[in-house]
């Protein structure tokens, strides 16, 4: 018996409450149907197939009560390290990039409350707890780092994640400017939130072609010489915690924008007291 | 005082004026959150644009850099140009929203009177962010009232422990009625608000005031007593502590700076108070003769100065005793209330337990570091 299962929260709900049913079952995972044939094509698979997830079934908070019991949220509410609610765990566990989708089928059928999906007492779960907590990671720093700006009145900002989180980025960016179309560009794809400022849907995924010849208000932009200034000007020399602040502004989300890798820079080197104008000054 | 730019001001550009009015604010942290945009490079969260509308001041405070008797560039930035650097900043993601203090423009009045111009402006275009503002010292009841409508977090600092040390530091203000007044109405102010937005909705920040440290007289002690009263009568949060540095043509110029881990240890005791469920006459034992703070973690001074409640067997104490032993912070001690029985060193390690600080202070299944006196006993 295969249980072919879409790569959704939906999909991995229903995949696991039908593991819990038939233990033996092995899965197979994909974004869609033709995906899923596609694999079975090339395994030549010929035992039974049950689809699960490819069609719309009960509501998401439906399923998770019925995999963790109707109590399933008082971990999250009383829980002293903020951790994501269930739903939200298996979402950021399926944005990793190296996720194996029926693995954390496997973790969740087994776990048998929520406190144990956190525990990390099994390898399984210690696996998809360190993939929530890298895409957890990863977003917080793009939220943290990234630094859009405007690109035909468009507020736009071009990123390179490890993991699928672009969209989450976007919401999460139109959700703080509700006021302004904003675009997040990655490869050849661009996530546009707040689409209906320039006729489009609220939240859409175009092509990074189509968005070029997206076109908003003008506004003008240089804020980065200003930012220079009151980045400088909140620097005590005596107070000066290299380590510290090297731990704040890391290496690693450096890179995620000009701004933040000047302001690593800055970090690393300190601020040079001595300007070009300063000789002119004197 | 109105925003009418002085001779002396008119050729300064918004850059220039923005860099003198933003480093008048470089000592005022910020609330740091869970996500910071971003951070100093010394390392202190600059999440928010902090900054003052202007740096003229007719106040007399004998410390600050900006009394009005001294002689310093004079620049202001107009509510409008505070808006609209605030609004560039947080469109490019790199601050959550505007933390406005001031030096005080003829009275406190007329002061907030423009910070709320500034805060209402940024509300009606539709901002978002985060709005913490910096009250001056008498600022009337009825506009704290209109700040608590569009501010987050609003507050006057105390500056320093009593009236007779305020009023030595800021002649032109009335401890009781300018400050601990104000303390007062935003506290009730904060509970309203709370009540009238409710659970999810905009951010309602607690009550909080800022010390001087080192510029009058107080001892650590009467500081920690004070943040005590404070957060017992005023609901409190978090006190912050900006170590005094003498300013030149300032009457404390030739004062001696307070060292800067004196701020350090305040801010650590005052977690104490805060996180851990101390009183401040729990710690009076930590103090020197003189009161003043040492130049040691307060937690280890404490559990020092308490030895005969240590070891204590991490599988049968309770909270309160659990944080009493240093490297236990409150999340590792319900971690261990949770996770009980506790077998080894390596558990409570993976629970966030600091165990070379923990080790001389517990017991794990009967077993404990040896100390000198427990072996000379054992040897004889």
């Amino acid at each position: 018996m295969i249980i072919g299962f879409r790569t959704t929260v939906e999909g991995v709900l229903l995949t696991c409450l039908k593991l819990r049913q038939l233990p033996d079952a092995q899965l197979m995972f994909a974004e869609d149907l033709e995906e899923l044939q596609r694999k079975i094509d090339f395994a030549g698979l010929e035992t039974d197939l049950e689809l699960v997830g490819f069609e719309s079934a009960a509501s998401t908070t439906e399923l998770i009560a019925r995999v963790f019991g109707k109590h399933w949220n008082r971990h999250v509410k009383f829980s002293r390290r903020k951790e994501p609610d269930p739903i939200h765990f298996i979402d950021l566990v399926l944005r990793h990039a190296d996720c194996d989708p029926s693995e954390l089928v496997r973790t969740l059928s087994l776990s048998e409350d929520v406190p144990s999906l956190f525990s990390g007492k099994m390898q399984l779960q210690k696996r998809c707890y360190r993939c929530m907590r890298e895409v957890n990671l990863s977003y917080q720093r793009l939220c943290m780092f990234a630094r859009p700006a405007f690109v035909r009145g468009i507020l736009t900002v071009d990123i390179k994640p490890e993991h699928r989180i672009e969209d989450m980025f976007c919401r999460w960016l139109a959700r703080k400017n509700p006021d302004l179309p904003v675009a997040v560009v990655h490869g050849d794809k661009a996530w546009i939130g707040n689409g209906h400022f320039v006729g489009l849907d609220r939240f859409i995924v175009v092509t990074s072609l189509f968005m070029g010849n997206l076109e908003a208000m003008n506004v003008s932009d240089e804020v980065e010489e200003l930012w220079d200034v009151y980045y400088d000007s909140q620097m005590i020399d005596s107070r000066r915690n290299k380590k510290h602040a090297k731990k704040f502004q890391p290496k690693a989300a450096s890179s995620v924008s000009g701004m933040s890798m000047k302001d690593r820079y800055k970090v690393e080197r300190g601020i040079s007291p001595c300007k070009l104008g300063d000789f002119f000054e004197i | 005082m109105s925003y009418v730019k002085t001779p002396n001001e008119a050729h300064k550009t918004l850059t220039e004026r923005m860099r003198y009015l933003a480093s008048g604010t470089k000592y005022d942290s910020c609330n740091q959150s869970a996500v910071c945009h971003a951070f100093a490079p010394d390392g202190r969260c600059i999440q928010l644009y902090k900054t003052l509308l202007t740096n003229y001041c007719s106040g007399e405070c004998t410390y600050c850099p900006n009394r009005c008797e001294r002689d310093t560039p004079r620049v202001s930035l107009s509510p409008d140009e505070v808006v609209k650097i605030t609004w560039s900043f947080y469109r490019r993601n790199a601050v959550e929203g505007l933390f406005l203090s001031s030096g005080v423009i003829g009275d406190a009045e007329n002061t907030s009177e423009k910070q709320l111009e500034v805060a209402r402006k940024l509300r009606a275009q539709g901002f978002q962010g985060y709005i913490h503002m910096r009250l001056m010292p008498g600022t009337p009841k009825y506009l704290l009232e209109e700040i608590a409508d569009v501010a987050n977090k609003f507050g006057v600092n105390a500056e320093t422990t009593s009236s007779i040390n305020y009023s030595e530091v800021c002649p032109n203000f009335d401890y009781t009625n300018d400050v601990l007044q104000r303390l007062k109405w935003t506290k009730e102010l904060i509970i309203e608000k709370r009540k009238e937005v409710g659970y999810g909705g905009r951010i309602i920040g607690a009550n909080d005031t800022q010390f001087v440290v080192g510029a009058a007289d107080e001892s650590d002690r009467d500081i920690v007593h004070t943040v005590n009263k404070f957060m017992d009568k005023y609901d409190l949060r978090r006190p912050y502590f900006m170590s005094f540095d003498p300013v030149a043509d300032t009457p404390l110029e030739h004062n001696t700076p307070s060292p800067q881990w004196r701020e350090v240890r305040l801010y650590q005791t005052s977690y104490l108070l805060k996180d851990y469920g101390l009183k401040a006459k729990d710690l009076d034992e930590i103090y020197t003769d003189k009161g003043f703070l040492k130049d040691q973690d307060p937690k280890i001074l404490l559990a020092q100065s308490n030895a005969e409640i240590f070891p204590i067997d991490i599988n049968n104490a309770s909270q309160q005793e659990l944080l009493l032993v240093p490297g236990i912070g409150p999340v590792s001690a319900s971690r261990i209330m949770q996770s009980r029985p506790i077998n080894c060193e390596q558990e409570l390690a993976r629970m966030g337990v600091v165990i070379t600080r923990a080790r001389p202070y517990i017991k794990i299944k009967g077993r404990c570091q040896t100390n000198l006196s427990a072996f000379m006993e054992a040897c004889s």
